[in-house]
């Protein structure tokens, strides 16, 4: 009964020890009292993160060329000839055209050929 | 598409040639295959035989090209095969929604640079036209990123306003993950999705070819359809380790994604290519060979036409000196 007069919500439920609801024993539990429950972060997974980024997207990076960067430096770690028929596994070429209201502008070659 | 192409070369032939007489005699005599009506002279036989060199040379280049295609095939095939094992698992993750509301979608067109491949090309097209109509509507916006020369001529017909990216030269140096990766995240960055469907031809034998569509979300949407229930739903019950949050996760999780779709459809497609190639220079090599062997009988009618017109002109001389 004592337990619903402070407002205990469950009186049954409490084992009573570490409850909050308890009568603080001496001043410095008193003082604890006030610090036991900090307020917690209202943290939902469908909020736009305010956490930290990891470096590479803050950089403008997306996971798809962190990862390429990642799977470059394995490569390099490689001894020939190994490393040379992996790193023939990495060459890009292409040629992007990017259309504006419906006229293709100048077309951007990406290309790891020294000569294009 | 290449016996269409040979069968104009011979109209083509039959057509081009000067003498406006023995033009009507050829035409009749290959249309109908009639006897050379008497009083008019025959087509020189050398005309003839110029054709059937040149059809029996298409018919050696078209065997080489379909050689060329097969071996082509082989060297890819099993790369496509193994790639298959990458998007597997996202789909068994994410789920594959084709059936997704979403405002702004994206088609990705993926067809060959190169002709001469039967008709692979025409139906992504007609496909991907076909999406656009569905996925078209009020407050919508549908817009294509092409792939390959042929489907950019074919799109650009009518398409012109929608169109965003055309990337040629992809196959240039073998096919492999880094360049699709470069590629994916060049689309990633130009264009603005909701979600991304991918058209491509998917290789089931040298002989079938399976038009399909893949759809990849972005991922807001995938957020968004994860919390309405369904496959997505059931994401929250795996545990997330180390320090990012669920939406960074599916970040990361959805431009994989992308990335790895993209990778075995242009390796698919790529194969489908390849064996699309074989069967239609199969078929224009046979062709040729129909054409040569009735180019032959022909040449042979005409020959044995030109004896006997000398020789009844021999004989009637004579009996003519005779009296």
């Amino acid at each position: 009964m004592t337990y619903r007069l402070l407002g205990h919500p469950q009186p049954l439920r409490c084992a009573g020890i570490d409850c909050k609801y308890r009568k603080p024993k001496n001043k410095a539990e008193r003082r604890q009292r006030k610090r036991r429950h900090p307020p917690k972060l209202a943290k939902s997974p469908s909020m736009a993160s305010t956490a930290a980024v990891p470096f590479w997207r803050s950089a403008g990076m997306t996971y798809i060329s962190y990862s390429n960067i990642c799977a470059n430096i394995v490569r390099n770690c490689l001894k020939e000839p190994h490393k040379s028929d992996a790193l023939a596994r990495e060459k890009v070429h292409f040629t992007v055209t990017k259309w504006s209201e419906g006229k293709p502008e100048k077309p951007t070659t990406r290309s790891d050929d020294p000569d294009v | 598409m290449a016996m269409a192409a040979l069968r104009r070369e011979g109209r083509r032939f039959a057509g081009s040639l000067t003498a406006p007489q023995p033009m009507s005699a050829i035409r009749s005599a290959i249309v109908s295959e009639e006897q050379v009506p008497l009083g008019v002279r025959s087509i020189s036989t050398q005309i003839v035989r110029n054709r059937m060199k040149s059809v029996r040379n298409i018919q050696k280049i078209t065997k080489a090209m379909k050689m060329v295609a097969a071996s082509k095939l082989r060297a890819i095939q099993t790369r496509a095969e193994n790639s298959r094992g990458l998007w597997q698992p996202f789909t068994a993750l994410l789920g594959d929604t084709p059936g997704v509301e979403v405002k702004k979608n994206v088609i990705v067109t993926i067809s060959s640079d190169k002709g001469l491949c039967g008709g692979i090309n025409s139906t992504s097209v007609k496909i991907s036209r076909a999406i656009h109509k569905l996925t078209s509507g009020p407050e919508k916006e549908v817009k294509y990123v092409i792939l390959g020369e042929k489907a950019k001529a074919q799109l650009m017909r009518d398409s012109k306003k929608d169109i965003e990216l055309c990337i040629t030269e992809l196959q240039k140096n073998p096919l492999n993950y880094t360049q699709v990766a470069v590629l994916a995240d060049d689309i990633l960055k130009n264009v603005e999705f909701d979600a991304l469907r991918i058209v491509f031809n998917k290789f089931q034998s040298v002989v079938a070819f399976l038009p399909t569509m893949s759809t990849v979300l972005s991922p807001e949407v995938v957020e968004r359809e994860a919390e309405a229930g369904g496959t997505l739903g059931a994401l929250d019950s795996y545990e997330i380790e180390g320090g990012e949050t669920k939406g960074e996760i599916l970040q990361n999780l959805a431009e994989f994604q992308f990335s790895c779709v993209m990778f075995n459809a242009v390796l698919e497609n790529a194969c489908s290519e390849q064996g699309a190639r074989m069967s239609a220079m199969d078929s224009s090599s046979r062709n040729a060979g129909d054409m040569l062997d009735r180019l032959t009988i022909f040449y042979n009618r005409t020959r044995q036409a030109s004896i006997t017109t000398e020789l009844i002109e021999i004989i009637s001389g004579a009996s003519a000196l005779e009296g």
